[in-house]
């Protein structure tokens, strides 16, 4: 069989790339290792009858450029931005909300600090202009500081223009506050060690750092692009659950005539000097195709993937020190009732972070390959939306756990050491729910090896590659390929390993990225719709 | 009571105060330095704590002194005398050690022993952090530019740090990146394997900062203290001959030369300002000095909140400086030995069992010991200080400067500066004497675990936590640097965003200290560059 692109992964990368790709005319395979896609984002069943989602529970930036190319709406993809953005759960059965409305938080704030409940509706904004610049930068291909020729020196001056539209002030608050830390930009602008504790989650979740390591205050920024103008915290979530949104998507490829084929795990692409032959499945089938978009994460890619005599070593060693270091286990709760928060509450996250102190605490013990003894809980309860992915009665708690280092001190993932992040959990929550642990009917636990084996996340990092300064922008993955293209001819990256480090727009972007190619080599507009 | 008029005034006489009086003076200016204590130094001084044994109290090496500043104000002849460091062990938790030599290739030799692979990634190493200093080293000597500014002349100095940035071609460009952005720990992970190797190395990046190996933002300080030159040479460390006091002497010596009068027990009070212009200053005792040029080398906080009225500031200026971190986090120990300290692992058995080439003590102890065993080690250190204490095993750098300048010590006797980190300014609780002896017991035990007879040796004893830093030399929290060395607090955001030239808010009145671009260490840079700049010279 013969493919104008083949795409490796079945996850919201490979998805929105195939489905871009189809409607601009390609004949394009999407191949998906698993039986279900959706990859990191897919919704599974965890206990007989009951579905939850299999890793990440919510979803942040979607380009509006997608949304609008495919024809999307966020009620097609049955997306939901609950009121309550997150809930800090604290102790004696207090809680702390963020409110997607900025001023129904302001209120809630007056009651812990006047001054906080002040200074809550400008650092909204503050947030929302810089992650705005941001999102201009991750809307255009990574910035090459080095590149030359004409068009690099417009987009350079194009960046320019957009750094300058910031303001004086802005840009320096920008400039200042990329690489300070989330401690730091929290301490001089709020009081209320709760609120604190809770914003600061958005610096260091899914990352090994801790709120008071350097450059956490951009981790929270990139978080916020795309977020709604002054609301802290607020992502999305599918109702039915984020599988949802794969199959609008493969949906959308497939509308648009393009095929995908899940248990087709890929056992090499096959590469000669002048770029992609073919890809060759683990079954012995062979698709031959000149182009492969790969959004698996650059190391499965680059290392497993290609032929080394094809990968220079200068960018071997690239490739190599590319950090990854997950920091979350997944843990899967079946209910038989909820937590007595009310409905609104538990529409959005509920969260364990009491203050920065117990975050930064949580994140010391996985600097020395330990499990947080008190750790940092996201959750949140998908069955609160649509009480169809569940029997009768019955709730599922999905709880992403921080820190839980891949790599541990002493010994290596296994069965035991996966039950106690699960009872871990429970007693987390058993002390700020009583009786938390008898509502409990069924559970299940994945460690980051497990959801580097299941996911094929290297390390079990959920971003493909820690979000930091160093390994952004023209950074990632890694110097030389952040727009995409590759040295073999024919490969292109895509997924949150590359730049900007989330999946969709990173689908975006790489799709363009093999249309400016192909246009440039065959001067044909016609066969780049996209 | 009212004194003659001079050109400029200088408050405090640190090094920076000192590099810019004579600057100043040189270029004709009349000009006196005012000094809170009874000596000339700052932080840079020498004091003869216990009789007969003369510490560098606080700042203890020098390696970043520019050697412009050297040169233009001819400081070997006011006696300047830089005697080199030339090793650096560092003791093992298994009995084993790390020596470091100024001569590249033995260094090498002993890595080799650790592991070849790191052996081999050393030169290519040593090859770029060269290449790094040499990259940064403009950017040090120029004037920050204002990237918000819209003016041709600060758009041209930006284009021109841009060209400088991509001059260095792709390798060394994104090397630079990663220096910028990254932990140190992360950067020598993508090196080196050897641990202690690692450690040692990480251990200079963290010095003056309230930063642990593994927070990003490290790398940048490895860099920072890799820039040491004396005389041309890279990386190489040194002691003033007769304490680092001798430093700020020296240059004292260059600013009298030039005409600066230098006043001793002069503490300022305040800078007297006119309409928005500073006339001149206030000593606490009330007496007043007149010039049209004001230049403070305290710290910025300091300088903008003790010194100057708030209401002739603009409130975000004020702001910017409130905000501006100064967490003090180191210590100093400063020990008067009756013998000299005999490392276990340095034993010629202990040697020879490791397979290492034997050293006798009279080399190894001419240079410094670094107490950093892991790189947990050294972030368990950090740990202790974030979560409010000192560091219960410290981190340490060791050096006895009586082995190489005889005369800092009775005859056979020695004196032993340790630098200790972490120790942070905010203990919990605040610090007493019971913690600062505390603290010192930590101190001295830390290095008792490799050099038992160290206590015997112990004949006197200063502990200086952060509050004692800051109540002696005046730094604010005790921060050696007036001012951390983070990203968000160098170059044009150094102390104040608008603010990063010398320039203050106040028309007259300059700042000269550390706390100004490029800051730390004993530089002098901030104090040529402000003097430059009030001369209205291009540097």
């Amino acid at each position: 069989m013969r493919y104008d692109v083949v795409v490796i992964g079945g996850g919201l990368a490979g998805l929105t790339s195939a489905a871009l790709l189809a409607k601009g005319g390609r004949r394009v395979i999407v191949l998906e290792r698993r039986d279900t896609l959706g990859g990191l984002h897919s919704t599974e069943e965890i206990a007989p009858g009951i579905r939850g989602e299999a890793v990440q529970h919510d979803i942040g930036w979607i380009p509006a450029s997608v949304m609008e190319a495919l024809a999307l709406d966020e009620a097609q993809l049955s997306l939901v931005r609950p009121a309550a953005s997150a809930t800090s759960l604290l102790r004696g059965g207090r809680t702390l909300t963020l409110w997607s409305d900025p001023a129904r938080t302001a209120r809630e704030l007056a009651s812990h600090s006047e001054k906080d409940a002040r200074a809550w509706g400008a650092f909204g904004e503050r947030v929302t202009r810089l992650a705005g610049f941001l999102q201009a930068i991750y809307e255009a291909p990574a910035p090459e500081p080095l590149a030359s020729g004409a068009r690099e020196v417009l987009a350079m001056l194009g960046l320019g223009r957009r750094v300058r539209s910031l303001g004086r002030d802005g840009i320096v608050d920008l400039l200042r506050t990329l690489p300070m830390s989330v401690a730091d930009l929290l301490d001089e602008t709020f009081e209320t060690p709760a609120l604190k504790g809770l914003v600061a989650t958005s610096g260091v979740s899914r990352l090994s750092q801790g709120p008071q390591s350097g450059a956490t205050a951009f981790v929270l920024l990139h978080h916020h692009v795309g977020a709604p103008a002054g609301a802290i915290r607020s992502r999305a979530i599918a109702r039915g659950g984020l599988g949802v949104l794969a199959s609008a998507l493969a949906e959308r490829a497939r509308s648009a005539g393009a095929e995908i084929r899940t248990n087709a795990a890929v056992s090499r692409i096959a590469v000669t000097e002048d770029g992609v032959r073919s890809v060759v499945l683990a079954n012995g089938d062979e698709l031959e195709t000149t182009l492969v978009l790969s959004t698996l994460d650059p190391r499965h890619t680059l290392y497993d993937l290609i032929d080394p005599i094809y990968i220079d070593p200068e960018l071997s060693e690239a490739v190599r020190t590319v950090r990854y270091r997950g920091a979350c286990a997944k843990v899967h709760l079946v209910l038989d009732g909820l937590p007595p928060l009310g409905t609104e509450l538990l529409e959005g996250a509920l969260v364990v972070a009491p203050d920065m102190a117990y975050l930064e605490r949580a994140y010391d013990a996985a600097k020395y390959g330990d499990i947080s003894e008190r750790p940092y809980l996201e959750a949140r309860i998908p069955t609160v939306h649509d009480a169809s992915l569940a029997t009768a009665g019955r709730h599922v708690m999905s709880v992403l756990v921080q820190w839980v280092p891949h790599r541990l001190r002493a010994g290596a993932w296994d069965a035991s050491r996966r039950e106690a992040v699960g009872d871990l959990v429970v007693a987390t929550l058993g002390e700020l729910f009583p009786g938390f642990a008898s509502r409990i009917v069924a559970g299940a636990v994945l460690s980051p090896a497990d959801i580097e084996e299941r996911y094929g996340a290297t390390e079990g990092s959920l971003t493909h590659g820690e979000l930091t300064l160093d390994q952004v922008l023209f950074m990632r993955p890694v110097p030389g390929l952040s727009r995409h293209a590759t040295p073999i001819p024919g490969l292109y990256l895509a997924g949150p390993g590359t730049h900007p480090g989330t999946s969709i727009a990173s689908a975006s972007l790489a799709v363009k990225a093999i249309g400016a190619v192909r246009r440039a080599r065959s001067g044909d507009r016609a066969a780049t719709g996209v | 009571m009212k004194n003659g008029k001079v050109d400029a005034i200088v408050i405090g006489a640190g090094h920076n105060g000192l590099v810019c009086a004579a600057y100043l003076a040189r270029a004709g200016k009349k000009v006196l330095v005012l000094e809170r204590r009874h000596l000339v130094g700052g932080a840079a001084v020498t004091e003869e704590i216990v009789p007969g044994f003369k510490f560098s109290e606080f700042s203890y090496v020098v390696s970043l002194l520019r050697p412009e500043i050297i040169r233009e104000l001819d400081l070997p002849a006011h006696g300047l005398q830089i005697l080199p460091l030339e090793s650096t062990v560092t003791p093992m938790p298994n009995g084993n050690y790390l020596a470091a030599w100024a001569d590249h290739d033995e260094t090498r030799r002993e890595l080799y022993r650790h592991s070849p692979l790191d052996a081999d990634a050393y030169d290519e190493f040593g090859l770029l952090m060269h290449h790094m200093a040499h990259a940064v080293k403009p950017i040090i000597g120029m004037m920050p530019p204002d990237p918000a500014s819209l003016s041709p002349r600060e758009l041209m100095s930006l284009g021109k740090l841009g060209g400088h940035m991509r001059s260095l071609g792709a390798r060394k460009f994104y090397a630079l990146h990663k220096l910028m952005t990254m932990s140190s720990a992360d950067y020598l992970d993508e090196w080196f394997e050897t641990d202690v190797l690692k450690a040692t190395k990480a251990a200079s990046g963290i010095i003056g900062t309230f930063m642990g190996p593994r927070s990003p933002g490290s790398a940048y300080v490895l860099l920072h203290h890799y820039m040491g030159e004396i005389d041309g040479a890279f990386r190489a460390w040194g002691f003033q001959k007769g304490g680092t006091g001798g430093v700020s002497e020296a240059i004292a010596g260059a600013a009298r030369r030039f005409g600066a009068e230098i006043r001793l027990e002069a503490p300022v009070g305040r800078v007297l300002v006119n309409n928005g212009r500073s006339v001149g200053v206030a000593l606490e005792n009330g007496d007043e000095y007149r010039a049209d040029i004001v230049v403070s080398g305290l710290d910025p906080k300091r300088t903008f909140l003790k010194l100057v009225e708030e209401r002739e500031l603009p409130s975000d200026f004020v702001a910017s400086i409130r905000r501006f971190k100064t967490r003090g986090s180191s210590g100093k120990v400063n020990l008067a030995l009756s013998e000299l300290p005999r490392l276990t692992c340095m034993e010629p058995e202990n040697i020879a069992r490791w397979g290492g080439v034997p050293i006798p003590p009279q080399r190894y102890l001419r240079g410094a010991i670094s107490v950093s065993p892991t790189m947990d080690y050294v972030e368990r250190a950090y740990d202790d200080a974030k979560h409010g204490s000192f560091s219960r095993r410290p981190y340490m750098d060791v050096v006895i400067p009586s082995m190489i300048d005889p005369g800092m010590a009775p005859p056979g006797q020695h004196v032993m500066s340790i630098f200790c980190q972490y120790a942070p300014f905010a203990i919990d609780g605040g610090w007493d004497d019971a913690k600062r002896e505390a603290f010192g017991d930590a101190v001295v035990d830390a290095l008792a675990a490799f050099a038992p007879n160290i206590r015997r040796a112990i004949i006197g004893r200063q502990v200086l936590t952060p509050a004692d830093i800051e109540r002696i030399t005046g730094l604010t929290e005790g921060n050696i640097f007036q001012g951390e060395l983070a990203l968000d607090q160098l170059f044009f955001l150094r102390p104040a965003p608008g603010y990063a030239k010398y320039r203050t808010p106040v028309d007259g009145f300059y700042q000269c200290g550390s706390g100004t671009h490029p800051g730390g260490g004993i530089m002098g840079a901030s104090g040529r560059l402000a003097a430059l700049t009030i001369l209205g010279e291009r540097p």
